[in-house]
């Protein structure tokens, strides 16, 4: 099989620099088609917003707003705050209610600004970015608060600020997560700004070429994209339909056949990488002088009545989402991301921000509540893992209480992605074991 | 729009693999089924008795365990699968107590007392047998014969028939001919529909192959420890059996598809890691066949399971995988060696194989006939040699003493010089042939090599002889019924077939010996291939003959011209012993003539 695979890719790569195949991992079932067939919509704007002032990886935001300020759409709101840190954006016009604290995905109270909308939907936007050297780029992505929108919200001007030491730039287009479709429906439905954020983004980073990550049961993306960048220096770099393949370190390896060191980062291995969402949000605040502060959300699963992708404002509340979608009420579990990695989401007062990049609506037939047995043994949890770890026996040292041993079979370098725990047939919570493994080995420093 | 209120929180991953342990061990008793229906055809009801005795006590020991120790009672199926492996590993007659022992044994002391399911340190089904095995090894060791007529309508009979296994007695233990195939083909063919004795659900092949194509398709098992097992296997035994014919009897035969399958991939005693289980099935084929060819056992499987489970957590502690990125301690990039060692070594051995068994494998191949005094069995290498078997004697005169002689003398592809020559039973005072004088030589260079002592020993001499006599005529064996001819249109005399193949002609000639003493004319029908480049006799072969020793004497002819022959004196015709050899002789001479005037009339047509 993989001697096949292997020369499949030779024969069909078109432009793509790599022939290293990722093997391991996990392949559920795409449920793509439930979301991929509608033109992207958008959701209304809400009534209230609570905008997160740490929707990013780093330190808050410093609120530079009070109560009964009127501010526009794309006003700054939140200023970024000394080191790893972004601006945030007014996503309505309207009256900041107050600086709040209010509930966040993991459950912890975090200050929020309100912002109640007075339905004027009056603007302000930056001027376009003429000047196109890295210095520039990079400021005006600080300056538009743009993070990771795959999830992590890594402020991406950090990220590709990398003075030179990448060459090559990974974008991220892989979305192996099931049920997600929002990088599909950027590929398809905005491709042009699509490469035009590539290029910029290759401008801020220093980079010479780009390969952007596809999987392939996208095959309508692979194409429009293959034809708009018949040569140069972006190519298209069909991968295997596996998860996890777009997490960052397999991403680099499908796509450049390029090990990241571990510890290290993609930089040590003279790759940068982004996410196709993050791609397009540079063209925007470049080109259209527009700040971060909507993204396309999924909204999808069996227990919602319009399924599809939404440009929905920064700070909405998820209850919002779900009545103009339609959530069902035989709905069994809401999740805020995707059905692998993704959050349970307890409370529907919870607020979207930049990385909530999609909401699942699944009815029991697709939600699993597990009873864990003991373990059999098959082992397949080993193969699974993408990491090469052996989650069973990190269990097993974990429940010894032998942190030690959990380090030696790799715990540390857990990236949970939840394959363990989704092929284990006696259900056992295998990535939280070794995720909690994995924060004692650190806090201890072992 | 309604309100959504009934939803549960719970940890990622939402969606998971339908898999689950109870699923797992329904295939596996799915895959069995196959084993369980061959054996009760073969075996009779009673046998399926069995099955189910053994599979009934396992659930319920399990149970009762379970209420004894207040636990929960457990309907993984895993129970069952233990039962029925077990059930189909004992032999088809045995009393009834013994599934129920084995049952409790592989439950209670190999399972449940190390904490139930996945905690055994080795397999229960493999530990209950070896421990059955010695604890009652007669019954153990007592299998009756496949018989689909006989077993299945005989009801409950324990009459203990002793039917020999391939294992215990070799090839005397299968029928000559199976399903219309003969020899060897015929062995394989039996073995591989079972129809032989051995335990329950072990003998037939195809039952258990298709159990594991089944488990490998739904991905239970993984196909690396079945697949690797038997490769290492094959390998062993043709290190061990130095027999290429071997491989297949030894796969097939015994318990080793069936632990291969069912047995050394039970999860909880292999190991967890691909690359482990590599070498696991490895250790297993390694075993497996030392114990089948210099153990006192016949049949190694269960042993081999049961020592490489005990060697797993080892395995599974120091051997892990390589980590994406991982770094060595230097802070170099660390290679997954463990990997690349496995994957080698499995290349290896199907290389091995397959360079091998062309090398020391045989075929049959079919024969036109021909009395020989020497050759008895011939059989063509797959490399393209013909290996001849030859057995004879020589009479070692210092001693009064006739030493019989067995060599296998292989001539190569065209038949144009002897490539080996392997003693099979010489001498062991040391009086032995001299192979240096034959091995790499042509058909003339030992027909003009006449000299053939060895300077100290007359005895070595005699042997010489002899092994050249018999060299001589596997190149008459060779051919006759090798050697690709061209037919001639000549008839004439006591000519009926004439072929030629570049300066050789061949001749089929007939005449008859007048053996005055009996009042008998003894047909005789000689094929005499004659050489015209040299104008001397090259092979003689008899197809008819005296059967009571009357024969012709053929070294006397050969290599001699038609001037040698027609010159020669009567005394040298003369046979010492007895006269009617000495009318062959005179016969003999009549038809060369003939021949040899056959053949310079067919060469001037040819050249005219």
């Amino acid at each position: 099989m993989a001697v096949f695979c292997f020369f499949r890719q030779m024969f069909k790569m078109k432009g793509g620099i790599s022939l290293a195949i990722f093997t391991k991992g996990v392949h559920p079932r795409g449920c793509k088609e439930l979301s991929n067939r509608q033109p992207i919509g958008v959701c209304p704007d809400p009534d209230d917003v609570w905008l997160s002032l740490s929707q990013h990886i780093g330190a808050p935001a410093e609120p530079v707003v009070q109560a009964g300020d009127r501010v526009l759409r794309g006003q700054l709101v939140a200023k970024k705050a000394t080191g790893l840190s972004a601006n945030i954006y007014a996503p309505i016009a309207g009256t900041v209610r107050g600086i709040v604290g209010h509930i966040t995905i993991s459950g912890k109270k975090r200050e929020h600004i309100w912002i109640e909308n007075d339905h004027s939907d009056e603007s302000i936007s930056a001027q376009p970015l003429e000047e196109r050297t890295p210095q520039a780029v990079l400021s005006r992505i600080e300056e538009a608060g743009i993070v990771g929108m795959g999830g992590a919200g890594f402020p991406t001007a950090a990220k590709l600020n990398v003075r030179g030491k990448a060459d090559i730039l990974v974008v991220n287009g892989a979305e192996c997560e099931p049920y997600i479709t929002c990088d599909e429906s950027i590929l398809l439905s905005y491709t042009e700004e699509l490469i035009e954020g590539i290029r910029l983004a290759m401008i801020a980073s220093g980079a010479t070429r780009a390969v952007v990550g596809i999987e392939k049961n996208k095959p309508k993306a692979i194409r429009k994209l293959s034809d708009l960048l018949a040569d140069g220096e972006i190519a298209v770099h069909p991968l295997q339909t596996r998860y996890p393949q777009g997490a960052e370190k397999q991403l680099i390896f499908g796509c450049t056949g390029r090990v990241v060191p571990e510890g290290k980062l993609p930089v040590d291995a003279g790759v940068v990488v982004i996410n196709v969402h993050t791609a397009l949000s540079v063209y925007r605040a470049i080109v259209l002088g527009v700040p971060c502060y909507e993204r396309i959300m999924t909204v999808s699963g069996k227990a919602v009545e319009r399924p599809g992708n939404y440009w929905v404002k920064n700070g909405t509340p998820l209850r919002e989402v779900a009545n103009f979608c339609g959530g069902r009420e035989d709905c069994a579990r809401i999740v805020s991301g995707g059905p692998m990695m993704g959050e349970a989401v307890f409370s529907l007062k919870i607020c979207t921000s930049k990385t909530t990049s999609s909401l699942l609506f699944l009815d029991a037939s697709e939600s699993e509540s597990k009873v864990a047995g003991p373990c059999i043994g098959c082992g397949r949890c080993v193969q699974a893992c993408p990491m090469g770890l052996s989650p069973t026996f990190i269990e097993e040292a974990l429940f010894a209480k032998k942190y030690e041993e959990a380090k030696r079979y790799g715990a540390p370098a857990c990236i949970s992605c939840g394959c363990c725990s989704y092929v284990c047939p006696a259900k056992r919570f295998l990535a939280q074991s070794v995720k909690l493994a994995k924060k004692i080995i650190r806090e201890r420093n072992l | 729009m309604a309100e959504i209120k009934n939803y549960t929180v719970a940890s990622s991953p939402h969606k998971l693999d339908r898999s689950s342990t109870r699923r797992i061990m329904l295939d596996v008793l799915i895959a069995l089924i196959p084993c369980i229906v061959c054996g009760t055809l073969y075996f009779g009801f009673y046998a399926l008795l069995l099955v189910l005795v053994c599979t009934a006590t396992c659930f319920l020991s399990e149970q009762l365990y379970n209420l004894v120790r207040k636990k929960p009672f457990t309907f993984d199926f895993s129970a069952l699968v233990t039962g029925v492996i077990l059930g189909l590993n004992l032999p088809p007659r045995a009393p009834w107590y013994i599934p129920v022992i084995g049952g409790v044994f592989a439950i209670v002391i190999v399972k449940m007392i190390f904490g139930g399911l996945g905690k055994n340190f080795a397999n229960p089904a493999a530990t209950a047998r070896v421990f059955l095995l010695l604890a009652y090894s007669s019954v153990m060791t007592k299998y009756i014969g496949a018989d689909i007529s006989g077993n299945f309508g005989a009801g409950l009979t324990t009459d203990l028939v002793t039917a020999p296994t391939y294992l215990g007695c070799g090839t005397d233990a299968l029928r000559s001919t199976f399903l219309g195939a003969e020899g060897y083909w015929g062995n394989v063919l039996q073995l591989l529909f079972g129809y032989t004795g051995g335990s329950i659900g072990e003998t037939c092949s195809l039952a258990i192959l298709a159990g594991g194509i089944y488990l490998t398709a739904r991905r239970v098992i993984d196909w690396r420890i079945p697949v690797v097992y038997l490769l290492t296997a094959a390998v062993m035994t043709l290190l061990c059996f130095q027999s290429a014919k071997e491989i297949l009897l030894q796969l097939l035969a015994g318990g080793l598809l069936f632990g291969a399958v069912f047995m050394a991939t039970d999860y909880a005693t292999s190991p967890k890691w691909r690359y482990n289980r590599v070498l696991y099935a490895i250790g297993l084929g390694v075993i497996t066949v030392l114990i089948r060819r210099f153990g006192s056992y016949p049949e190694g499987v269960s042993l081999a399971i049961l020592l490489m489970n005990l060697i797993v957590p080892i395995l599974d502690h120091f051997i892990l995988p390589v980590r994406f990125g991982a770094l060595t301690a230097r802070g170099k990039r660390q290679w997954p060696i463990m990997q690349w060692c496995m994957r080698a070594v499995c290349l290896g051995m199907a290389v091995v194989l397959l360079v091998s068994i062309p090398l020391v494998g045989y075929t049959e191949v079919g024969t036109k006939g021909g009395t020989y005094s020497y050759v008895t069995d011939v059989s063509r290498k797959l490399n393209g040699e013909y290996a001849f078997e030859v057995a004879g004697s020589a009479y070692l005169s210092d001693y009064d003493y006739t030493q019989p002689l067995a060599y296998r003398v292989t001539l190569d592809k065209t038949g144009g010089s002897v490539a080996s020559i392997q003693p099979i039973t010489q001498s062991t005072k040391g009086y032995v042939a001299e192979l240096a004088f034959f091995v790499g030589k042509t058909y003339d260079e030992i027909l003009a090599r006449t000299e053939l002592s060895t300077d100290t020993q007359t005895s070595a001499t005699r042997t010489n002889e002899s092994l050249r006599k018999m060299i001589l005529e596997c190149f008459a064996f060779y051919d006759y019924n090798f050697a690709d001819y061209k037919i001639l249109d000549y008839k004439g005399g006591g000519i009926s077939k004439a072929e030629r193949q570049g300066d050789l002609y061949r001749f089929t000639v007939e005449g008859v010996a007048d053996l005055a003493e009996y009042s008998y004319q003894q047909p005789l029908r000689y094929v005499v291939t004659l050489d015209r480049n040299t104008g001397t006799v090259r092979y003689i072969t008899t197809l008819i003959e005296s059967t009571y020793g009357y024969v012709l004497d053929k070294p006397l002819y050969l290599g001699k011209t038609a001037e040698q022959i027609a010159t020669m004196t009567d005394e040298t015709i003369a046979a010492d012993i007895t006269t009617g050899a000495t009318v062959t002789n005179v016969a003999a001479r009549g038809m060369l003539a003939e021949c040899f005037a056959a053949m310079e009339r067919l060469a001037e047509g040819y050249d005219g």
